[in-house]
């Protein structure tokens, strides 16, 4: 029982910073068709900007991670309008912008290194105490992450189904051309789904870095997760991945339990592959869909 | 073509490229013969290893059109087998290499099966996983398979990497010289990757790419199996890569996790992009060019990935295909008429076109 406890919480904390980062990726997926290899850097720019606000400025917690998404967000604009924008044109869209979002990978986690250094500082947002369910301790931390998450989630779901802009989203999703011809500003709707995805990345970086620490390369192995739950999810599908990301957190925590840290995300993987290999269009995943 | 006879007879496609790579590799003969510094001449050997990695990186993702992320890794297991098989079984290095290219065609078959019937973008982050699942596992290797406690070694020698498995034998050879049969070996390492480039490029096989990449459902219809072609690319380039990584090992006379790391795929990246994404000499301009800028700015080594992320970023927005698409694009201005030779721009012409008739098809 006990184990059963530990496995669930620590999964479903998993869970909850997955679904966050996969649900970014898959809307710029989804709307975009890009690739955005940068999520990573977007992670770990969002809690630098947060650990920077609240060290320097010492804003308190509720002024601090607000500003660091907005920052975030604004940061995913300045991203569409400099560079995926100038990019659409191109024939080989799909495979240049995989290249220049590494680019910028490199670029944003070399600056945040050369700025701060690799000192893996704490992130000053912690909550303390926690509580005690038939013996095992659960930090009120772990509670949070798992709570804001499943709230963002929540209002991405409401964004998208219940107003005009989720409506302009989805219809780019579905169907560019269509949507540009019954007069939705495609353009405007890319700008919004970056920003979006931008806030979520940053919030995903500030949860993940309450709970290890910060550091430039913090968000590559989360980014290759949540490209994984997106993948198994079906590409762009954003309800989908937050089952699989549900999921594939918990299996990850079993799979730690039982095979051990290092061979758990292997194993995952080679999971992962026998099921696309089954499903090629991922589990929620429909060709209408993909765009190729 | 037929547009053209009136003007001079001149030597097909094929046969132009294959006569730069002849003269490029009697220039390549003759260079050790001029240059002093041992330095200078492992630089260019490191050069030739670069060119042979990038290119081939270019015909899997530039030319077959596979988004393979995996290239560092495939190099990386040529690398690393080659130290393994010295090391451990006291394999002379030479044919250690030789082995370590087929094992990694073997390593390659099995990414492409898994890999390969998926959509195009499933590939790069199965890829990019597949990596990042290497380099979490050469860190984290603690299995001792010789000794414990403080002589233990692990197979793949962890964060350290491996060191002492042994050399081609030109020190015995050639004595003080013996770099110079390092870079000869680099050098024909690079010759055999571009004629394999010539070939998949102007051979059957791209006209068979060329077709799937400027209507799928013709080509498809036709019967050009894209599974099989790129999964035959795919191979063919990773018996190249896997023997780089050998000559790598061989030539630094270590392997370590770093070269599965982001500093050395943004610097090939780099190359490819500056050099021209699907271009056949793209990769060799690029090479050459960022290892001199690399070497002009030692200096600045902390901006280093910094610049690279930039020129990255820079060539790929502003000219996405690089140096050579520019030169090429130049070249016809100044002849101001279409080109004569039917490469790789014509069918980048064709796709362009398609893509903005999609803006109407919808797909």
């Amino acid at each position: 029982m006990e184990t059963v406890i530990l496995v669930l919480v620590s999964g479903l904390t998993l869970s909850g910073m997955y679904a966050l980062s996969a649900i970014g990726l898959s809307l710029t997926w989804g709307a975009l068709g890009m690739l955005n290899m940068a999520h990573g850097a977007f992670l770990a720019v969002g809690s630098y900007v947060c650990f920077t606000i609240i060290t320097q400025l010492g804003a308190p917690m509720w002024l601090a991670i607000p500003m660091a998404v907005i920052i975030s967000g604004l940061v995913g604009l300045l991203v569409y309008l400099l560079i995926v924008r100038q990019m659409f044109r191109h024939p080989a869209f799909e495979t240049n912008i995989i290249i220049a979002t590494i680019g910028l990978a490199i670029l944003s986690e070399n600056t945040i290194l050369n700025f701060f250094g690799a000192y893996p500082f704490r992130q000053p947002l912690v909550i303390e105490g926690g509580f005690r369910l038939s013996g095992i301790f659960i930090p009120y931390q772990n509670i949070a992450i798992l709570a804001s998450s499943v709230v963002l989630v929540g209002l991405v779901g409401i964004l998208l189904g219940k107003t005009r802009t989720g409506r302009a989203i989805r219809a780019t999703s579905m169907n560019k051309d269509a949507a540009l011809l019954m007069g939705v500003p495609v353009g405007q709707v890319y700008a919004q789904v970056m920003a979006v995805s931008g806030c979520l990345a940053a919030v995903s970086g500030i949860m993940l870095s309450t709970i290890t620490t910060l550091s430039p390369t913090m968000g590559d192995a989360p980014m290759v997760k949540a490209f994984i739950i997106v993948a198994v999810a079906g590409l762009g599908n954003v309800y989908g991945a937050f089952f699989i990301a549900i999921g594939f957190g918990l299996l990850e925590a079993i799979f730690q339990f039982t095979f051990g840290v290092r061979l758990a995300f292997p194993l995952l993987l080679l999971l992962v592959i026998a099921s696309l290999i089954w499903r090629p269009n991922g589990f929620f995943g429909s060709a209408t869909i993909l765009r190729n | 073509m037929v547009r053209n006879r009136t003007h001079i007879p001149q030597l097909s496609p094929i046969g132009c490229d294959f006569a730069a790579l002849l003269a490029i590799t009697a220039i390549g003969i003759a260079l050790p013969f001029f240059v002093e510094s041992r330095y200078f001449l492992s630089q260019l050997t490191l050069f030739l290893i670069w060119a042979t990695v990038v290119s081939q990186w270019n015909i899997v993702m530039g030319f077959a059109g596979i988004f393979s992320l995996a290239q560092m890794a495939l190099f990386a297991f040529g690398g690393y087998f080659t130290a393994v098989l010295g090391k451990y079984f006291g394999v002379n290095l030479a044919i250690g290499t030789f082995i370590a290219g087929f094992a990694t065609v073997g390593v390659s078959l099995i990414i492409g099966f898994a890999c390969l019937r998926l959509r195009g973008i499933y590939v790069a982050l199965l890829t990019f996983a597949i990596t990042q699942t290497a380099v979490l596992l050469v860190n984290s290797d603690t299995a001792c398979i010789i000794g414990t406690g403080a002589t233990c070694q692990t197979l793949t020698g962890g964060q350290r990497g491996l060191s002492q498995f042994g050399d081609y034998g030109f020190r015995e050879l050639l004595g003080r010289d013996y770099q110079i049969g390092n870079f000869y070996v680099a050098l024909a390492t690079m010759v055999l990757a571009i004629g394999l480039s010539i070939l998949i490029v102007r051979g059957p096989l791209g006209y068979a790419f060329r077709a799937l990449r400027d209507n799928e459902a013709v080509a498809v219809s036709v019967g050009i199996n894209r599974y099989k072609y790129q999964l035959l690319v795919f191979a063919a380039s990773a018996f190249v890569t896997g023997i780089a990584g050998g000559v790598y090992a061989a030539h630094f006379k270590v392997v370590g996790p770093s070269i599965l790391g982001f500093p050395v795929m943004a610097f090939l990246v780099s190359m490819l992009v500056v050099g021209g994404l699907g271009k056949l000499w793209g990769p060799i301009v690029g090479a050459a060019l960022l290892m001199l800028i690399d070497e002009q700015l030692k200096d600045f080594a902390e901006y280093r990935n910094m610049g690279l992320g930039i020129l990255i970023v820079f060539f790929i927005v502003l000219a996405p295909d690089g140096l050579v698409g520019m030169f090429e694009k130049i070249w016809q201005l100044l002849r101001n008429r279409r080109p004569q030779r039917e490469d790789n721009n014509s069918a980048g012409r064709v796709a362009a076109k398609k893509g903005t008739l999609q803006n109407f098809e919808g797909n």
